[in-house]
């Protein structure tokens, strides 16, 4: 009578773990190790790295704020002020708004007393001096004609500074090309700044890339018997991409810091001025450009090991 | 019954050098064979068409079912993991003991392993290699013999159906390199199939195992188990 062969079966519950087990005794405690081995050549990988993230994270945050910059720039480039003569009659004003608010240009017409126009100066840098200097009330009315788009300032611009009601010396706020000259700055300061981190990155993955080629020159020995013994790939490769992000996250989780601790520093100490000259920065901005340097460095250090690996591991 | 290892016409060049020319050779189940021939004559190069180490420039080479001439690099741990490999310098690692060494072998080549039983099988492997009481020992306290006996418990503690030898013996003393054999002959009853290159002439006679002789790369005798033939090669080793 032929026999029946009974298969015992692993428990699957048991199997995923001891395979989880493995995996993490295997890659991550051994890459660890291997890391806090060879901490003396991994240093300098950390040590640029650390600066680069730093780096990075300084200049996100002021790409952030000129971001920021540059649209309440835009807002008020096409917001025009049309400045109106002390002694306009009032009939006139209203028929030139009217004008104004049925342009199909035009998004919003809003009538400035010269009262509104000295409270609003109080609030201006350097112009409070200025109202208090005088006894009577040194600035005009005027209306705030908020245009659609910005490329139509001009086009509206000339068509009231020669109405009866507009002020003659001083007619408008429109300066042209001022727009174009702060766009021009932030875009060469962008470009500046990228430029800036590609070296940095360029450097910091270099160093990386050599303490990788050391640290597999000193296990040579044991990843050659690795690959004899039947190892994957991966198993062989895994410890030393998870050494690069070792050495990344470290140097991002430093780099966060600090970049967590200048920011919250700022906002502490020069609330103020931040707010004038760095629009948009708070600590809730620090806490996400600090979480993005971590996940740079770890993408970066891990990037960096594999490319290492791929250029020494089979040699 | 398919043979364990299948050469057809196997050439392998290095350069302009041909270091294997037309080889065609089987190894079956539990067959020891010793693969003899003066230095440079190929042997080495054979192991390593075996163990997929490098690939034939003409030729099947065929290693238990694995076709190892035209197998992809993601699949060669597949092969290697029916391949038990013992060489001449032992290739154990110096930060862990004998018992780490063979689970070593084990765990790496498959993570369904649990700790616990990597640990009863590598001991129960340097049982087998008359070494369960040298366990905790590193290599740098065993003698060579001893370190090749955890290299053979490395090799087999997966069972593999093949176990290649480059020179096992080559640092041992007669006396050790005898007791290394022993094992070798062990392994062999169990229904492995066990290959060895060696230049020990002494070892090779008296076994009267089968013995396969390569010069300037080709495999100019194959001498059955059982008899005792000259050794032609020596006078040019």
């Amino acid at each position: 009578m032929a026999g029946h062969i009974v298969k015992g079966r692993f428990p699957r519950r048991r199997l995923v773990q001891t395979v989880a087990a493995n995996l993490v005794r295997r890659l991550f405690q051994g890459a660890a190790r291997s890391w806090a081995r060879n901490i003396a050549s991994n240093a300098p990988a950390l040590g640029s790295m650390t600066l680069l993230l730093v780096m990075s994270g300084l200049i996100g945050l002021t790409g952030f704020a000129l971001h920021n910059l540059e649209q309440t720039e835009a807002s008020q480039a096409s917001l025009l002020h049309v400045y109106l003569r002390d002694d306009a009659a009032g009939g006139d004003v209203v028929s030139l708004m009217n004008r104004l608010s049925t342009d199909p240009r035009v998004s919003t017409v809003v009538y400035v007393t010269k009262a509104d126009a000295l409270q609003r100066a109080q609030h201006m840098p350097g112009l409070p001096e200025l109202a208090q200097a005088s006894d009577s009330n040194p600035f005009p009315a005027s209306l705030d004609v908020q245009v659609k788009n910005i490329d139509d300032v001009a086009a509206i611009d000339a068509s009231v500074r020669d109405d009866v009601t507009v002020d003659p010396v001083y007619p408008t706020s429109y300066d042209r090309g001022a727009y174009q000259r702060i766009q021009a700055v932030l875009f060469g300061a962008a470009i500046a700044g990228a430029a800036f981190l590609a070296l940095l990155g360029f450097v910091a993955v270099m160093v990386t890339m050599n303490s990788i080629k050391i640290a597999i020159h000193s296990r040579r020995d044991e990843i050659a018997i690795m690959q004899l013994v039947g190892a994957s790939r991966w198993m062989v490769r895994g410890p030393f991409v998870i050494e690069g992000a070792i050495t990344g996250v470290l140097a991002g989780a430093v780099a966060g810091l600090i970049t967590l601790g200048l920011t919250a520093t700022g906002t502490s100490l020069a609330s103020g001025t931040l707010t004038q000259f760095a629009p948009g920065i708070s600590i809730a901005v620090g806490v996400v450009a600090a979480a993005i340097v971590v996940l740079v460095g770890l993408v970066l250090g891990s990037g960096s090991s594999l490319i290492s690996l791929r250029r020494h591991m089979e040699t | 019954m398919r043979s364990i290892v299948q050469f057809s016409a196997v050439s392998r060049l290095y350069g302009s050098r041909r270091a294997l020319e037309n080889v065609d050779l089987t190894l079956e189940p539990g067959e020891l064979a010793f693969l003899v021939g003066p230095s440079g004559a190929g042997k080495t190069t054979l192991l390593k068409l075996i163990n997929r180490e490098i690939r034939p420039s003409s030729g099947e080479v065929w290693v238990a079912g694995f076709a190892a001439h035209q197998l992809k690099k993601s699949r060669v741990a597949q092969l290697r993991r029916r391949v038990g490999v013992v060489f001449q310098d032992y290739k154990l690692l110096p930060r862990l003991n004998a018992m780490e060494n063979v689970a070593f072998g084990l765990q790496v080549g498959d993570l369904r392993i649990s700790e616990d039983e990597a640990r009863d099988r590598s001991l129960d492997a340097l049982e087998a290699v008359g070494l369960g009481d040298r366990a905790g020992a590193l290599p740098h306290q065993l003698s060579g013999g001893q370190q090749q006996r955890v290299a053979v418990a490395r090799a087999v503690v997966a069972q593999p159906p093949l176990l290649i030898a480059d020179e096992p013996t080559g640092n041992l003393d007669l006396e050790t390199a005898w007791g290394i054999m022993d094992l070798f002959e062990d392994i062999a009853a169990w229904g492995t199939a066990v290959l060895v290159a060696t230049h020990n002439v002494e070892i090779v006679t008296r076994l009267q195992r089968r013995v396969l002789t390569l010069v300037d790369g080709r495999l100019v005798r194959d001498q059955p188990a059982g008899q005792t033939g000259r050794m032609a090669w020596l006078a040019t080793s």
